[in-house]
């Protein structure tokens, strides 16, 4: 459960920050596509029909493409945050269903970092969200890319 | 005379350090460990440091396009390393991105942005491509991942922190450059250790 609930919050981290440079409006309206999606994803969906790796590979996925959202000249549109929204609910819906917890819908609150992210960039510091975001985007790819391949691990470090 | 004593002292204390580099490879793979394996390597460590020194004396664009483009080429690496694609010479490139960047910081030295942005995104291919080999194969790698790029992006700002002293007054505003000619020499004991095997 700890990595798929990371992953959740990651995802919603990223949502909450890509939000940052939208109006308030903007901001509920995308926050309600993200609890109906997840929740009626949750709700839908059946473990035994979802594949682990798929449902992983699929947040990291989101997580990369969110948090690269940030970096759209003059942010995204209303309508993008809409579907970036859901896309998030689903894959928080199929992380739910996947791992049979509603422990991982405790990351959604993680979206209203939108709110102190709208204040860090009106105070001019919205570059530091930018930075923030590359390292999701980094966590993304490589948790993205951890299902398919066989990793090495726990080699020897390279100074050793 | 004691900014001297300081500088050997850390010169010394860098010197001793690659021997313990990375030396707890059996560390359980959770976001702790991710978050303490860029600072249990001294290589590393002062690579990510010296790219934040860098940003800071270069200025915008680049005191935060760097810390942008290092991680993300940095995952790209990690999962070349991971698939085990192709050999590149990990431990020479490592050692040359610690030596290289630590020169340019003591050296002042401004490039072309795109220029300053292939330096540090080749370097971050090698970082990622190491680190991507020592990833562990079970346990928690999404916290390791997180744990690791936080640990890896607070260097990154803690560099930053101590370029912007260049906007000082008094000796303070030389410290970068002493930390980057610092760095230097440490990425020589490196390369000398990586190209004797």
């Amino acid at each position: 459960l700890n990595g798929s609930f990371l992953l959740a919050a990651l995802l919603c981290a990223a949502l909450g920050l890509t939000l940052s440079h939208l109006p308030s409006r903007a901001v509920v309206a995308t926050c309600a596509a993200l609890l109906v999606s997840a929740l009626g994803a949750a709700a839908l969906w059946q473990s035994d029909l979802l594949p682990k790796d798929a449902v992983r590979i699929a947040c990291s996925v989101s997580i990369a493409v969110t948090a690269a959202a940030v970096h759209v000249p003059r942010g995204v549109s209303r309508w993008a945050a809409l579907a970036l929204g859901a896309n998030a609910g689903l894959c928080l819906g199929a992380l739910t269903a996947e791992t049979g917890s509603a422990l991982i819908l405790l990351a959604l609150p993680l979206v209203l970092l939108a709110f102190p992210g709208a204040w860090i960039a009106r105070r001019g510091y919205g570059i530091g969200l930018k930075v923030a975001c590359a390292w999701l985007i980094a966590i993304g790819l490589m948790t993205g890319a951890l299902p398919l391949l066989t990793t090495p691990g726990y080699q020897k470090a390279h100074m050793e | 005379v004691r900014g001297w004593r300081s500088a050997a002292a850390f010169i010394a204390l860098s010197a001793a350090a690659p021997a313990l580099a990375h030396e707890d490879s059996s560390v359980s793979g959770g976001f702790a460990a991710g978050l303490l394996h860029p600072l249990a390597g001294a290589d590393h460590l002062l690579a990510m440091v010296a790219v934040g020194l860098w940003g800071a004396y270069l200025g915008r664009p680049l005191i935060y396009v760097l810390p942008i483009v290092f991680p993300t080429v940095m995952a790209v690496g990690g999962i070349l390393g991971m698939a085990a694609l192709g050999a590149l010479p990990v431990e020479l490139g490592i050692a040359a991105s610690v030596l290289l960047l630590g020169a340019l910081v003591a050296a002042s030295k401004s490039l072309p942005v795109w220029a300053a942005c292939l330096i540090v995104g080749l370097f971050g291919l090698f970082h990622g491509f190491a680190h991507g080999q020592e990833l562990p194969v079970s346990a928690d790698p999404v916290g390791y991942s997180a744990g690791f790029m936080l640990s890896t992006g607070s260097l990154h700002l803690a560099g930053i922190a101590l370029g912007l002293l260049t906007g000082l007054s008094g000796p303070l505003r030389n410290v970068p450059r002493v930390l980057g000619g610092v760095i230097a020499v440490a990425g020589i004991w490196f390369l000398y250790r990586a190209a004797t095997g």
